[in-house]
């Protein structure tokens, strides 16, 4: 047996519970669902009827639980499952949920609160104002430790290949950070002034602002945190590490080998780049046309990786791998990519004007090109260097550019906004065709490209239909260049002698280490893949880097946690379900202006101004709630943020199980004629007893919609209770009392307001109750009988209550208050449903744990050995939830002295 | 206990001392009508082990209730046959000696059918009592059907004892009082007086429950008319519905309409008893639904000032009001009133708040004054107890959240309705916390006393005994310490009041925390700055 009894749940009952049942001896575990232990009760201002203040009753009951040497509290923890064994014994599944804070070096300071910078509605001020995402439930939380809530890993990151935080910049350019917002994606590599620009953002695609009006323009956010940045500074802007001593060569200095680089300079290493071109950056300087990627931009990021130490010698062709490492490098990463263009393969190819689009590119950016000036072109193949070919061909003067594609539109692998812009451009499209042959004059010069049409059959193994030539459909489209874009392969030149490397032109390599055959040789990118685009190589880079340091620090490889590691990614449903109301915000989009003959290589795409990005940023839905900006990991002073803390499962034996689970509060939107949540100035009584509290998040009472401290105050009780239009014929009992509490409370605060409360029948039942409503009606409180029928707004926020003057000749009164509050009502907390497994724990007919003899067992279930206490089982105010905890206690006592007397017993007869 | 008894009755011949006088067999079949008497038996030695195991197994097996054995004094044996139910789990206090020995056939060696005759009615008088001899159960004992769950209080009373008739771990002692407390928490040393004995009980026990209940609220003469024929309490009318079946009458007259006049002796204005007694509005409301349910044809007006059916209780006002009970509003400040009618009927005036406040008389053959609870006259144990009395009369609490079945007397709770109006479940939930309160100071064997107590400088006291009289917590006695009489402390009663220490003329008393020394350090430390 693990423990004798199981609580569930830490709010008042629980907490009794469980000290009394560890004054008796017994060994108690308590979970709590919640970070804090106190449920409810510590969350209110004072309590009826000695206006005790709730905190000074509850928070010493608070710490004794925690600190009881015979109970063990699991807070952020959850029963999944209580199954009874044969013996009678319970095995419950607990499972305590990740804080992402290491809670044995928390101090509870809040620095990490303080630095968050994502907002969501504080459940603990019943959504009066925001919490942060990382945060501590209340100020007198017990144990008071940071959580950070996560709901999973947001949409946008899960999708990135690269692994970069998108939804983490987002919020910190939100929050006006944007220096943090570049740190953060500098952290994943050098390349960020790029990406801002080329990347095709796989973020944006899955986006749940998406769902909506339109994605969060993440990119675009990216490359205003960069130009930000770059603008105030050359360089990474942080320190150069300190060496390690170990050094690192990497073959190509691409988006992999410079993340690699970056990644690994940072650790210490001393990194040297060889580089086969005059100039670094692989595609994004060779490929990439400059009206989307300027030059200037590259060398930015570029100067981040050399700014540590970095060295890149170009020109500088790599044929032997062992050379290399024989140079003295502790590990050698090739990242050369697919410099290799796919032939056309179709008779006269070699003829004067065909050339590969990546060579044309390539020339292009090193200002080699060729004069196309009145010419028609041609451009084979539908992917993204096919558009990159042919905008650029439109902007060398091309006459006429055309792309000839063998399957349709929708089957282009290019991005669909690239083929509309080269479209936009005058760029003219021949789907379903394919080359058969080129054609060309006497003196060898192209003169046209014969084709022949083709049909869709069936799919194959990409999923795209395949394209079939139709029969004698013969045709040639007269020009004088014809651009090749229809693939590219690596260059297998450096491993091909490698001994198990080679992998048709790609290097082999274990897809979660990238490391080959050969161990000191890692590879990453296009050279392990094939073409692919930025983000993965750059995933593949950072991979890479990762693995090269846990090599040749000799420690076991395993897996790459930023990538491999992420929680599961969050279900948009479940966000947009979240979100208690949207307001529409128009889409922050690129006023970029396509010309039909565009005449220059300038950026094309506009900068976003600081209001824009500001407004962009702001639309954000914060997916996963935390951003993972990292913000609180850099304020942490005691380092104890765990990103890679994961809930743990355990299984423990015990002997009786005491439920209580407490209550839910009456949702007031149901009850519509009332206004909750659509008019601004009519709240809860739990939000008023937050409005009154000593933790109060106003410091004064005021109505939420203006802000105005309000003079004249209605309570409307019995809402949600007495009412079987809003299915809960039940009396919520406590409502009355907490009403006229809050009414004492109120005219102390606002000494002169009016407080009015409509009611049905005030039921002061217990000691000192009624004494406690005949002050309040001393005190000037002001109690009208009768049900509040409707509820309307005025255009200044007040509110007209509309009600039957019951006592007064039954005239129909509209009266105008500042403030209304609804008295809600009690109501099962339905999460005791899923408790058991097995057998089912008795409910009442209303949904509350059945007690079957509750008059003279009070706290006895239906299972034998499963005992409830507090408000699980009915309404209850505290004094009776305490009462009642204890008449469960006595139960689970006799319980468990009974069973370990049998237990005995038997023991005795089976020595005997 | 109105259920059939299951008794055993061993007749001893103690060898001839008793069966050489008194015709034995004679006396056993003096039961053997009886249908509550399950074991009538004779034996030779009932104190041998062979007999006291025979009694066990028909103990276990017949399921007896109660035992009787007619034998010798209970001097001599009483505790052996207390074991003998002990050890058969047995109430050992459900068993009766019967000295048919020194009161019978010793006593009349000369007149043997006399002996047997005498012996007899002993024992048929010790049959007699055992079967009654439990009277347990308060109100609760005296209802019929309650609310919520139409349970009748008798039936639950009766299903109590007999649990507590399983438990040999608890002993009941009824017509008794008790009569003194001494020693601290934990090791309290009580004397219960039994009604019609002599002797006191004296037992050791650790903690003390309270339960001593409530008492109905008793009109004054006149008040809402009581005294008038027709005018009842709500015990007297609810003692009329259980008492009967089948449409209610009073006083052999069909009972066609009823007004409840809700809040008599609660709820009054300062002065008077302001509390509400929190049952009242259930328990009527439950009532007029039997009614009702008896006699579809009954008119019932409830009239109140707010219906307190809280919680699930709700349900039954809701059912009330679909079965026809009519409720009226009357304002706090104009209570209904109550008249004769010429023709013998009572009727109520009342003005409703409901319908634009207007006076209607209605015309009742029954009106119930729905009468709430008022603390028991109790002065000699709250007294004896120190049991602290809230403004309302009730016991309090230490705190109503922090400790709501403690007393400010350690080891001394309370229960129930003695603390303050409850329902049924109501007080067993306070029962079984006070269970679980002392639980939680017995079980764990030991308790962490407070040191801030006062002590005595036994050289300086000269015994005038001034500090015991003055102590209100009985903390204080007489020791004789070399030769002289002085005072000791209880370190464990003590709660360090300080009272004691301004009494002491010899300054012999010091309060450890607060000592002479400390506070005079602090006013000297007070007064060197002037402070405003």
């Amino acid at each position: 047996m693990d423990y004798d009894v199981l609580v569930i749940g830490s709010g008042i009952g629980g907490m009794e519970s469980s000290i009394k049942l560890g004054d008796m001896g017994y060994k108690v575990l308590l979970v709590e669902k919640e970070a804090s232990v106190g449920g409810r009760m510590i969350l209110l201002s004072k309590v009826f009827p000695t206006l005790d203040c709730a905190s000074c009753i509850s928070g010493p009951k608070m710490s004794s639980t925690i600190n009881h040497p015979n109970i063990t509290t699991k807070t952020y923890s959850e029963v999944m499952g209580i199954e009874r064994a044969s013996d009678g014994a319970f095995r419950a599944t607990v499972k305590e949920k990740s804080t992402f804070v290491d809670w044995a070096a928390c101090t509870g300071c809040s620095d990490c609160q303080t630095a968050c910078t994502v907002a969501v509605p504080d459940e603990f001020n019943s959504d009066l104002v925001a919490r942060r995402a990382a945060y501590i439930a209340f100020p007198q939380a017990v144990p008071k430790k940071a959580v950070i809530t996560r709901a999973g890993t947001s949409p946008c990151i899960d999708n990135c290949p690269a692994g970069i935080k998108a939804h983490g910049y987002v919020s910190l350019i939100r929050s006006g950070k944007f220096e943090e917002a570049f740190q953060l994606v500098l952290d994943a590599t050098p390349l960020v002034g790029t990406l801002g620009r080329a990347c095709y953002a796989p973020c944006e695609s899955e986006c749940t602002r998406g769902d909506l009006e339109a994605t969060i323009p993440i990119r675009r956010l990216k490359r205003f945190a960069a130009d930000r940045h770059y603008a105030e500074m050359d360089g990474p802007g942080i320190e150069r590490p300190a060496t390690n001593g170990k050094s690192v060569a990497i073959v190509g200095s691409g988006p992999a080998g410079l993340t690699a680089a970056w990644q690994l300079a940072r650790l210490g290493y001393q990194v040297r780049i060889h580089e086969a071109e005059e100039q670094p950056g692989g595609f994004l300087r060779h490929a990439l046309p400059a009206y989307r990627l300027p030059q200037a931009v590259v060398e930015q990021d570029i100067a981040n990786v050399t700014a540590l130490g970095v060295e890149i010698v170009t020109s500088s062709s790599v044929h032997d791998l062992e050379a290399l490492r024989a140079e003295g490098y502790d590990a050698v990463l090739l990242a050369t990519g697919t410099p290799r263009a796919t032939a056309l393969g179709v008779p006269g190819e070699e003829a004067d004007g065909v050339l590969a689009g990546l060579d044309f590119l390539r020339q292009v950016r090193v200002s080699d090109a060729p004069d196309l000036a009145g010419k028609r072109v041609v451009v084979v193949g539908g992917g993204n260097v096919a558009m990159d070919t042919a905008r650029t061909a439109r902007r060398l003067g091309a006459l006429e550019v055309r792309v000839a594609y063998r399957r349709g539109r929708e089957e282009m692998p290019a991005h669909a906004a690239e083929v509309d812009d080269a479209e936009r451009e005058g760029v003219s499209f021949e789907f379903l065709v394919a080359p058969v042959s080129v054609v060309s004059d006497p003196t060898g010069a192209v003169t046209g490209l014969r084709c022949q049409r083709m049909q869709l059959g069936q799919a194959d193994s990409s999923g795209r239909r395949r394209p079939e030539p139709v029969a004698g459909s013969e045709f040639v489209i007269p020009c004088e260049a014809v651009f090749s874009a229809i693939g590219m392969a690596p260059d297998p030149t450096p491993f091909a002698s490698l001994a198990g490397a080679e992998s048709g032109s790609r290097i082999a390599v274990d897809p979660t280490t990238l490391q080959t055959e050969v161990p000191y040789l890692f590879a990453a990118g296009d050279v392990t893949s094939g073409a692919t685009d930025i983000t993965r190589a750059i995933g593949a880079g950072r991979r890479a880097a990762y693995m090269i340091d846990r090599w040749v620090q000799g420690r076991e490889l395993g897996h790459f946690p930023a990538l491999d590691d992420l929680l599961g990614v969050v279900d948009k449903a479940e966000v947009l379900a979240r979100q208690k109301s949207h307001t529409r915000r128009e889409p922050i989009t690129a006023d970029t202006v396509l010309s039909p003959a565009p005449e220059d290589f300038g950026e094309l795409e506009p900068p976003m101004t600081e209001a824009e990005a500001l407004a962009g940023a702001g639309g954000c839905l914060d997916c996963g709630i935390c951003s993972e900006c990292q913000e609180c990991v850099s304020a942490c002073p005691a380092d104890a943020i765990r990103f890679d803390k994961r809930e743990v499962t355990s299984e423990i034996t015990v002997g009786a199980v005491v439920v209580s689970t407490g209550y839910k509060l009456f949702a007031a939107d149901l009850k519509p004629e009332y206004g909750y949540g659509t008019y601004a100035n009519v709240i809860t009584g739990m939000q008023m007893d937050r409005l009154l509290a000593p933790t109060r998040p106003f410091n004064t009472v005021l109505r939420p919609g203006d802000g105005k401290v309000p003079e004249r105050i209605a309570y409307v009780s019995c809402t949600g209770s007495r009412d079987k239009t809003s299915g809960n014929p039940l009396c919520s009992k406590v409502c009355c009392m907490y009403s006229v509490k809050q009414n004492q409370l109120i005219m102390g605060a606002l000494p002169l307001a009016d407080v009015t409360m409509h009611y049905m029948d005030i039921r002061a039942a217990g000691k000192r109750y009624n004494e406690f409503y005949e002050q309040a009606k001393d005190m000037g409180a002001v109690y009208i009988k009768g049900r509040v029928a409707k509820i309307t707004e005025k255009d200044n926020g007040d509110l007209i209550l509309r009600y039957e003057d019951i006592e007064n000749g039954g005239a129909i009164v509209e009266a105008e208050y500042d403030l209304v509050v609804l008295a809600v009502g009690i109501q099962p907390n339905h999460e005791v449903e899923k408790l058991f497994t097995g057998e089912r724990l008795g409910l009442d007919e209303y949904f509350y744990v059945a007690e079957p003899d509750d008059d003279l067992q009070p706290g006895r279930t239906d299972i034998p050995g499963v005992f409830v206490a507090g408000t699980a089982a009915g309404v209850k105010d505290i004094v009776d939830s305490i009462l009642h905890a204890g008449a469960a206690v006595a139960q689970v006592a006799a319980h468990l002295e009974h069973v370990n007397h049998d237990r005995a017993t038997v023991a005795a007869e089976v020595l005997a | 206990m109105s259920e059939q008894r299951r008794l055993g009755v061993y007749i001893c011949h103690c060898g001839g001392n008793i069966s050489d006088y008194v015709d034995v067999e004679m006396v056993k079949d003096a039961f053997k009508d009886d249908p509550e008497v399950v074991v009538a038996e004779t034996t030779m030695f009932a104190c041998a082990d062979g007999t006291q195991h025979e009694m066990i197994r028909d103990i276990k097996e017949k399921h007896l209730d109660g035992l009787v054995v007619a034998s010798c004094s209970p001097k001599l044996h009483q505790i052996t046959f207390r074991g003998v139910a002990k050890r058969a789990d047995l109430n050992p206090y459900q068993y009766t000696q019967v000295n048919v020995r020194e009161q019978a056939s010793w006593a009349h060696t000369d007149d043997h059918v006399g002996a047997t005759e005498k012996a007899i009615g002993l024992v048929r008088a010790a049959v007699a009592k055992t079967k009654l001899s439990p009277e347990l159960g308060g109100w609760v004992g005296g209802l019929g059907a309650m609310f919520p769950h139409g349970t009748s209080g008798r039936e639950q009373i009766d299903l109590l004892v007999a649990e507590i008739a399983t438990r040999p771990s608890i002993t009941v002692l009824t017509d008794a009082e008790l009569v003194s407390k001494s020693g601290s928490f934990g090791n309290y040393v009580t004397e219960v007086r039994i009604h019609g004995q002599e002797e006191v009980v004296t037992t050791d026990v650790g903690t003390i429950v309270v339960a001593t209940g409530f008492d109905s609220y008793e009109p004054e003469a006149g008040e809402f008319g009581y005294g008038m024929e027709g005018v009842l309490t709500l015990p007297e009318f609810m003692a009329i519905v259980d008492s009967s079946d089948g449409p209610l009458t009073y006083q052999g007259k069909p009972v066609r309409t009823i007004a409840y006049v809700y809040c008599v002796g609660n709820r009054q204005p300062a002065g008077g008893n302001e509390y509400c007694s929190k049952f009242c509005c259930s328990a009527t409301v439950h009532a007029s639904i039997k009614v009702a349910a008896r006699d579809a044809a009954v008119h019932q007006y409830h009239l109140h000032r707010d219906i307190r059916t809280y919680g699930k209780y709700e349900l039954m006002y809701t059912e009330s009001r679909e079965r026809g009970s009519v409720y009226l509003r009357f304002p706090d400040d104009t209570p209904p009133s109550v008249a004769r009618t010429a023709d013998g009927h009572v009727a109520v005036t009342v003005v409703d708040a409901l319908t634009g406040n207007e006076e209607l008389t209605i015309p009742a053959d029954l009106v119930v004054l729905v009468t709430g609870m008022v603390p028991r006259e109790n002065s000699d144990l709250t007294s004896l107890l120190k049991l602290p009395v809230g403004g309302d009369g009730f016991y309090n609490e230490i705190h109503p959240k922090l400790r709501p079945v403690e007393t400010v007397v350690a080891g001394v709770m309370i229960a129930g309705a003695c603390q303050g109006p409850k329902t049924l479940s109501e007080s067993v939930a306070s029962g079984l916390a006070a269970v679980t309160q002392s639980a939680g100071i017995l079980m764990k064997g030991f308790a962490e006393l407070d040191p801030l107590v006062a002590t005595v400088d036994t050289a300086a006291c000269t015994g005038c005994t001034t500090c015991v009289e003055t102590c209100p917590y009985d903390a204080i006695s007489m020791i004789t310490c070399e030769g002289a009489a002085v005072a000791a402390i209880s370190a464990a009663v003590c709660k360090g009041c300080g009272g004691c220490v301004p009494i002491c003329a010899q300054d012999a008393i010091d309060l450890l925390g607060y000592t002479d020394a400390q506070m005079r350090a602090s006013i000297e430390s007070l007064t060197k700055e002037p402070v405003s």
